[in-house]
């Protein structure tokens, strides 16, 4: 068996100890294989197998990152943005006010007895919404999508989608697409399982394919108690604190505002006196979108444009819980604000207020505060008489839930106390600020308000304070404490007056040092009107080359405005010194040259830009120690230097070169971050490879929002208004003056109040092009010069469009109407709006049932601007017609084209053509036929030719332009504004019918019935036919006599007649008898004497042959006598 | 004098700050009326260069309504829509076409069409930026905030001197949508010195004088300084005689600060010495380095007005002292825009000497109120 064994062992593998293998498989064993990766072990499976594949996925992975990206946006929400817009759309009786309901409750534990208008509401530690529900008209329909960021959509299932819902969302494609949830109600009302399932299926396609794919729609299963499940709102809710939202390019370049509260502050005797007189209105909201500027115009939707008047902001009256830490929000941080719908407190009417203490839970905890309020409140109503009044009266009406400071009446106390006391008056705002809820708003008292700077009566006081406010932001690491102290002494001290003077000379040794008062010598008193201010201020102003006192200040002022009357007429120049000549400085010598010397290249560079330094920090970085010795060796060499020339000297002492610890820090920190943004970027997961341009793109974006929202930060609040506008998330107060009396009379808060500002030039109203297309769900087409109601913009106008079709010349052709499925041309007469603006038309918006009905779907067409102009060039094809009045070779004289020579004059040289073909010229005017002219063709042409001429015709658009005013309709009536009438409505209403051109009517056909003629064979050919087809005698001569015979009148013989035709008869029969015998005798005669003629002939013929032959025959005799001799 | 606002209607008084007010309204679309021009002064009413801009203006807009009173003392201006385009302009000899040229540069962006202008007249005046000069410092600075350069472009074809002129210019300017925010808080040092000397109807040697002059000044501070003659023959030279040089810095940073001087007019009496136009050139240029700033004082007004027809972003440049038109034109900016500037003036050593040896730079920073070109055409 061993022998065996060992006669079946294989040979065993012996690996290789020397030789290029065994050298490359040590190598490879020199590290340890165990925790390599697959690729790193075996680098050869991985490496690329074929060229063109790998090319291929390398372009597959590039297309697919480059679809991910997209251009990117300047990020401009600010650090505490305003609510957020949750509009509630739906048809009627759908459930959104109970939806609205529920929403409240469970977000803020509180059940809403009625809601109305915008309800702000704090959801979380970082999050407000403003929940606003649209009626079913379509005006508000346009509001609301214009101004919603989050749209709850809701259905009925057991009715499926509406009209509405399409509308809608076509209303919010064309104006910037919100987001939109879809909520499906009623579903308990299919009671069937399998079709409940089928139904959710279909809605929640069809509702895809309108918004896009894979869009939340949410089912609401059932009411129970008159509320939906509270786990599904729960749901809801939950997805409605999350959502992120994209920025959409209308509103991230206008402002607007959606009003929640309403006030009418014109006086009452005004009123009285005439009830429809201009009201002055104050509306108040969060400023959303972009920040919005003091005085702009801004343009009220369903009212028109108007300017604000006023506009000063406001504390918050529904702020954002203060930065606790606690992850959840507190029970009184849970806030409601909805004045229009009577929450938070109090309810105010026109002219009452109410309030009301159910269901208000944070008057509970503070029912003194409010009693006190109350009763300070029944005051001032009882007193009120004056506008003054009248706006602290409003100002009582702000406050919510108690949680809220109220503004004007700390503003007046402050007055109060500050003139009397000092002490008192912060004691007193210190009591107030306790009393309110610990995460009011952030009023301070040494803050100041801001509308301080919107009312007249004032004193210095503010200016000073101004002073001082831009003096410490701009001075902020040299702010000295004395200074400060003295300052907010002096700004609550009642003598500030006296020391004016005194606080002037350091004012101006302050500014000569640091120029701090660079914007007031620009803007002047710009946050404060008065004019008190501007006396005080005049003499640190002033102050620039004199300190002194009151004379020299009167003086100056008095140059100044001598001054500013020689200013009034100079030329103007923009160079520096505009006209006077400066002495300028000598810069050649040296001492002035140091100074310039460091401004070039070849010059000493600052501490952070010199190589040298810079190596000298880095080295001092490394250790103290070493810091210092370089830093000695420095020293020493500079003053070694400065012996050798003093020069040198004077450039090191421009230039810090002491390297502090802390500079050295700050550089490590600053390589630092340099280092981690290169190395470990984040959120660089998803886009690899080599994408630096889109990277900077992105970074550049993110620096602009960073500094966009850093760059204010630490300013005064007045003046960061003044710079920046009134930054989005401010809660603002419009006054607004002039507003027609029906805003206040009609008012009705479910119609949503959106406030847009408009932009430069936008007020401006010009010729808008824009190319639009007929919606291909609108039954009819449109008619050119129809009035059409668009919604562009923040409006809602009428106009009077022209179609139009741009040819390949770039022409615009007048269309009368809209072709079918394809984009046209549209101008208008409408406000000037920036192009790309998307627009909606419709030809009503009234809400009869009845148009709807007919109409179906009201959106007759949507599109978006092409390019403004103040005219436009719309052209019309024109056929020019003439005939010839007398014609030459290839001149002929044409007239009726024109009526007069001039016209003719005009039209020199353009081209004709007559209905056949030939071409011609227009020459010159005739004389004689006015308007006649000679013209010339490339042929002769007829005198039933028609001579025309092709030209084109401008059509002018009409200048009409009507604002839809729906909120100023009356009560109930509000959806149905009626703008202009088109031609064919008003005919039909009128019963007035067209005229009918009657070349153009239907008359009866009457068609006679062909004759042919009777066939006829000429005699030639009926000869060569065969019997068979021959025509038959008979039936020719009856055809024959027929048609001699029919038609002709029967003669009807007399006696005597017969007897004379009989004779006749007789003889002519007699005649013929004779003629024929005479004929047959004649043809005998001629016969006989023809015979007899021949015979004679052949006999004479016979006589002559034999003479002939007895001729012949004598001559060949003679002839053969003679020849035998010859 | 602050605007008095009627119906949205500007109010001004003097014919001071003149064409100001017409850019800013033609900017901004709102109407301005002008009153009481010179109206106490011996000749009344408006001069005839400002007539002159008026129907510069009146050439690249469409719908401008100009309406003057009998005496000319007081003018309604409702401007219409910015067209550009092919434009050809004689401008009055009064005033250079540097008058006109800022004018047409500060619009160029906002037209309809790309701006191509043909502007005729005196090139070099005493009260206005020479067309050197708008091309040395200005056109970078529109580069800035454009970007991207498809056509700008500023090209002397002929120069003229005062009083006859005869010179004329070639301006092109693209169209933008928007401008661009713009951050600009360094300048950076003078790397480089570049000149041109013309001398039109004189002798080519005044030419060579003014360089050498303006050479040896500029060469104690660089080495780099290269400044060219522009000998003018013919027609090319205009229809006056002078002379006259224009100095360009160059920073690291690409800000171009221009220096110019040019010769008195003939028939003043009195002559001016070649070298002491050349020095004082020098003189004049090292005085605008010494102010700094991102751009040259002569255009810090065109630069804020860029900055403040930017998008809803903020912008900031750091500029030297502001000059008083500067401090006028932002006044008139915020009459008509509602933009207010943040200005802020920047120390680089608190404790240093004293004020006439730093001179001031202010930071001025702004959010733009988001400008669109409202005129141009999209397909």
């Amino acid at each position: 068996m061993a022998d065996t064994a060992i006669f079946d062992k294989k040979k065993s593998h012996r690996a290789k100890h020397a030789g290029r293998k065994a050298e490359k498989k040590k190598k490879k064993n020199q590290v340890d294989q165990s925790n390599l990766s697959a690729r790193q072990r075996n680098p050869k499976a991985f490496a690329i197998q074929s060229v063109v594949r790998a090319e291929r996925q390398f372009r597959r992975k590039e297309d697919v990152i480059a679809k991910k990206q997209h251009i990117p946006q300047v990020d401009k929400t600010p650090l505490e943005p305003p609510p957020i817009v949750v509009a509630i759309v739906g048809p009627p009786r759908v459930g959104k006010t109970t939806l609205i309901n529920n929403l409240i409750k469970s977000f803020i534990k509180t059940n809403v007895t009625n809601t109305n208008g915008p309800i702000t509401i704090v959801t979380s530690k970082k999050r407000r919404i403003t929940l606003i529900e649209c009626n079913n008209d379509i005006n508000s329909m346009i509001d609301i999508a214009k101004c919603a960021d989050l749209v709850l959509l809701l259905c009925d299932a057991s009715f499926g989608f509406e009209m509405e819902i399409f509308e809608f969302l076509n209303i919010c494609q064309v104006h910037g697409m919100p987001k939109v949830m879809g909520v499906l109600t009623h579903l308990d009302m299919i009671k069937n399982a399998k079709k409940l399932k089928m139904t959710k299926k279909t809605l929640k396609h069809r509702f895809w394919t309108e918004v896009y794919q894979g869009a939340k729609l949410f089912y609401l299963s059932g009411i129970i108690h008159g509320e939906y499940l509270r786990n599904e709102i729960k749901n809801l809710s939950r997805f409605i604190s999350v959502m992120k939202f994209r920025a959409l390019s209308w509103r991230t370049s206008h402002a607007y505002i959606l009003a929640d509260r309403m006030e009418d502050i014109t006086s009452q005797d005004n009123i009285r006196k005439d009830p429809k007189v201009s009201r002055d209105i104050v509306l108040y909201g969060y400023v959303r979108g972009v920040p919005l500027m003091k005085d702009s115009m801004v343009h009220v939707a369903g009212v028109g444009d108007i300017k604000i008047s006023d506009l000063s902001y406001l504390p918050d009256p529904c702020p954002l819980p203060s930065s606790e830490r606690k992850r959840h929000l507190m029970e009184r941080e849970r806030q409601i604000y909805a004045p229009f719908s009577g929450v938070g407190g109090i309810v105010y009417d026109k002219d009452a207020v109410y309030i009301e203490l159910k269901g208000s839970h944070s008057h509970k905890t503070e029912d003194e505060e409010t009693n006190e309020k109350k009763t300070l409140l029944k005051n001032v109503v009882d007193t009120k008489e004056t506008i003054d009044e009248q706006m602290k009266e409003t100002g009582f009406k702000l406050f919510s839930g108690g949680a809220v400071i109220y503004p004007d009446m700390v503003k007046d106390d402050e007055y109060l106390k500050q003139n009397k006391n000092n002490d008192e008056s912060s004691a007193e705002s210190d009591v107030e600020t306790d009393s309110e809820s610990e995460n009011d708003s952030g009023i301070d008292h040494t803050e100041k308000l801001p509308w301080d700077n919107n009312f007249d009566s004032e004193n210095g006081e503010d200016v000073d304070a101004d002073d001082k406010d831009n003096m410490s932001n701009k001075n902020e690491q040299s702010s000295d404490e004395d200074d400060q102290s003295s300052d907010t002494n002096e700004e609550f001290g009642a003598k500030w007056k006296e020391k004016l003077s005194e606080r002037a000379t350091m004012a101006y040794f302050d500014r000569q040092k640091t120029s701090k008062n660079i914007m007031k010598l620009i803007y002047g008193d710009f946050e404060v009107g008065n004019k008190v201010k501007d006396q005080n201020n005049d003499p640190s102003e002033e102050s620039e080359e004199e300190i002194g006192g009151l004379f020299k200040r009167v003086t100056n002022s008095q140059k100044r405005k001598q001054k500013l009357k020689d200013q009034l007429d100079t030329d103007e120049c923009s160079y520096f010194y505009a006209l006077n000549k400066p002495l300028i400085k000598d810069w050649t010598n040296d001492a002035n040259r140091q100074i310039l010397i460091n401004n070039f290249v070849t010059g000493k560079r600052s501490a952070d830009e010199d190589a040298e330094e810079l190596l000298k920090l880095d080295d001092a970085s490394d250790g103290d120690d070493e810091m210092y010795g370089d830093f000695e060796d420095l020293e020493t060499g500079e003053k070694h230097k400065a012996k050798e020339a003093e020069n040198d000297n004077e450039v090191g002492l421009k230039r810090k070169a002491e390297p502090i610890k802390s500079e050295i820090l700050d550089k490590k920190m600053k390589l630092k971050a340099k280092f981690d943004a290169e190395y470990d970027n984040p959120d660089d997961h998803r886009i690899k490879g080599d994408h630096s341009y889109y990277e900077n793109l992105k970074a550049e974006a993110l620096k602009q929002s960073e500094l966009n929202k850093s760059v204010f930060e630490n300013l005064d609040e007045g003046l960061r208004v003044e710079v920046e506008g009134f930054r989005s998330g401010l809660y603002v107060r419009m006054l607004f003056k002039g507003m027609p009396s029906e805003f206040v009379t009609n008012f009705d808060a479910s119609y949503p109040i959106l406030i847009g500002s408009l932009n430069m030039a936008e007020q401006n109203i010009g010729f808008v092009s824009c190319k639009v297309k007929k919606h291909r769900w609108y039954k009819r087409i449109l008619k050119t010069n129809d009035p059409l109601i668009i919604s562009l913009g923040w409006r809602r106008f009428q106009t009077l469009p022209i179609y139009s079709k741009i040819e390949d010349d770039l022409k615009c052709r007048y269309l009368k109407y809209t072709p079918e499925h394809v984009t046209c041309n549209m101008h208008f007469y409408g406000p000037v709006t920036p192009q790309n603006t998307g627009f909606l038309a419709l030809q009503t918006v009234t809400n009869s049932s009845t148009e709807i009905k007919q109409l179906g779907f009201r959106i007759a067409a949507t599109g978006s601007v092409n390019e403004i102009n103040k005219s436009t060039q719309i052209m019309k094809k024109l056929k020019l017609v003439g005939t010839p009045l007398k014609i030459y070779k290839k001149t002929a004289f044409v007239k009726d084209m024109f009526t007069s020579t001039l016209e003719v004059a005009k039209f020199e040289g353009a081209r004709i053509k007559t209905v056949s073909g030939i071409r011609g010229q227009i020459k010159k005017a005739l004389n004689k036929p006015e308007g006649a002219f000679r013209a010339t063709f490339e042929d002769k042409i007829q005198m039933s030719d028609i001579v025309f001429c092709r030209t084109w015709f401008k059509v002018d658009v009409t200048k009409f332009y009507a604002p839809v005013v729906n909120l100023l309709l009356p009560l109930g009536n509000k959806n149905a504004w009626l703008g202009m009438k088109t031609k064919g409505q008003l005919k039909r209403e009128n019963n007035i019918r067209n005229e009918a051109n009657t070349d153009s009517m239907y008359t009866e056909i009457v068609r006679q019935p062909k004759v042919f003629k009777p066939l006829v064979i000429p005699k030639q050919l009926q000869k060569g036919l065969p019997y068979k087809l021959k025509p038959k005698n008979n039936r020719i001569s009856t055809t024959n006599k027929k048609g001699k015979h029919e038609g002709r009148i029967a003669v009807v013989k007399s006696q005597y007649e017969q007897k004379v035709s009989k004779v006749m008869k007789m003889v002519r029969t007699n005649y013929n008898k004779k003629k024929k015998d005479q004929r047959v005798a004649a043809q005998e005669r001629t016969s006989k004497f023809k015979r007899q003629q021949e015979e004679d002939e052949w006999r004479k013929l016979k006589r002559q042959k034999e003479l002939k032959k007895k001729i012949c025959r004598q001559l060949s005799k003679m002839s053969s006598k003679k020849k035998p001799q010859m | 004098m602050p605007a008095i606002i009627q119906n949205d209607v500007l109010i001004y008084k003097g014919s001071n700050f003149f064409r100001q007010r017409l850019l800013l309204s033609t900017l901004s679309g709102r109407a301005v009326k002008i009153e009481e021009i010179r109206s106490s002064h011996d000749d009344p009413g408006l001069r005839e260069y400002e007539v002159n801009l008026i129907r510069l203006l009146d050439k690249i807009t469409n719908g401008t309504r100009v309406e003057l009173s009998e005496t000319g003392t007081s003018m309604y201006f409702q401007p219409g829509i910015l067209i550009g385009g092919q434009v050809t302009h004689s401008c009055c000899p009064q005033r250079g076409i540097g008058y006109y040229l800022e004018v047409l540069l500060a619009l160029g962006p906002f037209c309809k069409e790309p701006i191509n202008a043909v502007l005729q007249g005196v090139t070099h005046h005493d009260l206005d930026v020479s067309v050197d000069k708008v091309k040395a410092a200005a056109l970078p600075v529109l580069l800035k905030f454009i970007l991207v350069d498809d056509g700008l472009e500023l090209k002397v074809v002929r120069r003229g001197a005062p009083p006859l002129g005869g010179g004329e210019v070639v301006f092109k300017c693209p169209v933008r949508r928007h401008l661009r925010p713009l951050q600009w808080c360094k300048w950076g040092l003078v790397k480089r010195i570049r000149g041109v000397v013309y001398a039109l109807r004189v002798s080519p040697t005044m030419a060579n004088r003014v360089v050498e002059s303006a050479k040896g000044v500029m060469l104690k501070f660089l080495p780099d300084v290269y400044i060219n003659t522009d000998q003018c023959r013919g027609s090319n030279a205009g229809k006056s005689p002078g002379f006259g040089v224009s100095l360009v810095a160059e920073t690291n940073d690409k800000t171009f600060y221009c220096a110019e001087a040019k010769s008195l007019e003939p028939g003043t009496g009195e002559s001016t010495l070649p070298e002491d136009l050349g020095r004082e050139c020098a003189m004049k240029l090292l005085d605008e380095i010494h102010r700094g700033g991102a751009v040259d004082s002569s255009f810090q007004w065109i630069l804020a007005l860029w900055m403040a027809l930017g998008q809803k972003d903020v912008s900031e440049c750091v500029v030297g002292p502001l000059s008083e038109y500067t401090i006028r034109f932002l006044q008139h900016l915020k009459e008509f825009f509602g933009v207010m500037f943040k200005m802020e003036v920047l120390r680089e050593d608190e404790d240093s000497d004293d004020e006439t040896v730093i001179s001031q730079k202010v930071k001025m920073t702004c959010v733009g109120i988001g400008y669109v070109n409202i005129s141009k055409r999209t397909l």
